[in-house]
């Protein structure tokens, strides 16, 4: 470890703690591909982690596998220290991490409001009056409350992520883990929900995000993590890996993407 | 030859009576079929294997069986397999309940199906159970999406109901069997049978054209 990574590591956020997130040894295979080959990483309370690198790298299976989407098939992922459990009770660890998903996936017989306050009456058993208030309230975080009545289908890819982000709040979720969240958005879109996820960021939510966003993650995260084929070919706090990154590869992924520094 | 249709008026409270079984029979069979359908698709993929095999050998058989024979076999075998006296309308009931029900797993296996998986894991996501998500997001959406075929289904089952007539419960088809013989007036009785079930079935198969549009082709 060079001295200037060992600088980098001094400076995470809690550094030191019990992380939040951890894998080690992560392996993960789909039939004879192996897609993630022994992860060690983690996240910690209040981080904001980018994982970027190239289309089928193996960001968005570590974050399926971070809440079980994904059946590990090998080495851990742990949770505040835990691992994860392998049964039913995996759903007691999901409760407490928000998921947001690339097609958004709202439920499209709900209202944006009953999408939110579905987490909430489900799985906690809130009663409706208090699911409704808390609901408008996130609502009226992600600038959509005079959609509350409104159906998915009758709003914009943009406004279907923001209140796909209210709904997992709705579950006062310890991290929020971001699946390529603005890859399926029109451009003109795109900024909307990025600024919702810079404002939990500015509000010190611990985030895991997948994305090809760049400039969010450059300007944004706290930590960054490259992946390729499988690894992590690099991590370190977004002005080392995008501005002097140590890998030959993370510069030709960069440079591929026309990023300059 | 002389056609003699006052005969048809003569038995209309026959008719009648054997309109007001067929309705029974096809209305109860299929209130039941559906939550017992809903049930037999969730066994099947609930992940314990055992229930999982028993339930998909219960659509096989009973999909792929003749509704006659499995109407005859409710007759004759059933009483002796479990010892139960039943009269000929809970047989006849049965018999078309798991052929029905045997269908309409299938019917919202497709639903179920049709509905993408990221739907059940943004369920998953928040914490609910397997059942939770299936509950309050899956089966809602599938539900919708099968209406048309459980409609076609519906249709397809008012007039099967008259198979039940061959252990003489005493629906419609049954009625005018009997009043063919008992008149001799063939054509006329035949005439009126085959006039009554359209006139029943017509409507309701344009109800099933217009459940189609308005739920068929929908996100």
């Amino acid at each position: 470890m060079s001295a200037f990574d060992a600088a980098a590591m001094k400076a995470r956020k809690n550094e030191g703690e019990t992380p939040i997130i951890a894998y080690q040894g992560l392996v993960k295979n789909f039939g004879l591909l192996q897609v993630l080959k022994g992860i060690d990483a983690h996240v910690n309370r209040g981080e904001v982690v980018c994982l970027i690198g190239p289309s089928g790298s193996g960001k968005s299976t570590m974050l399926r596998c971070t809440n079980a989407l994904e059946t590990i098939t090998g080495g851990t992922v742990l949770f505040d220290g835990e691992p994860l459990p392998s049964d039913d009770k995996v759903r007691f660890v999901r409760r407490r991490m928000g998921m947001v998903f690339q097609s958004f996936e709202l439920f499209p017989h709900m209202t944006a409001l009953a999408n939110v306050m579905s987490g909430p009456t489900t799985v906690l058993g809130m009663p409706t009056a208090e699911a409704r208030d808390k609901a408008m309230g996130l609502l009226s975080k992600v600038g959509l409350a005079d959609k509350a009545e409104s159906y998915p289908s009758q709003l914009s890819g943009g406004q279907q992520q923001r209140v796909a982000i209210a709904r997992s709040l709705a579950m006062d979720p310890q991290v929020m883990l971001f699946d390529e969240p603005t890859s399926a958005l029109d451009p003109e879109t795109i900024g909307e929900v990025l600024n919702v996820m810079k404002t939990l960021a500015d509000e010190g939510m611990t985030m895991l995000v997948v994305t090809h966003e760049m400039s969010f993650a450059r300007r944004v995260a706290d930590w960054v993590m490259v992946f390729d084929r499988g690894q992590i070919i690099e991590e370190g706090p977004p002005a080392q890996v995008f501005d002097a990154p140590l890998t030959d590869r993370a510069r030709d992924f960069l440079s591929h993407l026309g990023w300059s520094g | 030859m002389t056609y003699d249709w006052s005969v048809v008026w003569d038995h209309r409270f026959e008719f009648l009576n054997g309109v007001w079984v067929t309705i029974i029979l096809a209305v109860s069979v299929m209130a039941m079929s559906i939550p017992l359908g809903i049930g037999v698709m969730l066994l099947r993929q609930c992940g314990i294997k055992a229930l999982e095999v028993i339930a998909t050998v219960f659509v096989e058989v009973f999909r792929n069986v003749p509704l006659l024979l499995l109407v005859f076999w409710a007759y004759y075998a059933l009483p002796r397999l479990t010892g139960a006296s039943l009269s000929n309308v809970e047989t006849g009931v049965i018999a078309l309940l798991l052929n029905v029900t045997a269908y309409n797993s299938e019917n919202f296996r497709a639903g179920v199906n049709s509905i993408r998986k990221g739907q059940l894991e943004a369920g998953l996501s928040l914490g609910m159970s397997w059942s939770q998500a299936m509950r309050k997001v899956v089966l809602p959406q599938a539900i919708r999406r099968v209406v048309p075929v459980l409609a076609s289904q519906w249709v397809s089952l008012f007039k099967g109901t008259s198979l039940v007539s061959a252990i003489a419960v005493a629906d419609l088809a049954y009625v005018g069997l009997h009043l063919r013989g008992s008149t001799f007036r063939v054509l006329e009785i035949l005439t009126a049978l085959a006039v009554i079930y359209w006139v029943l079935a017509y409507p309701q198969a344009k109800l099933v054209d217009w459940l189609h549009r308005k739920y068929g082709a929908q996100e």
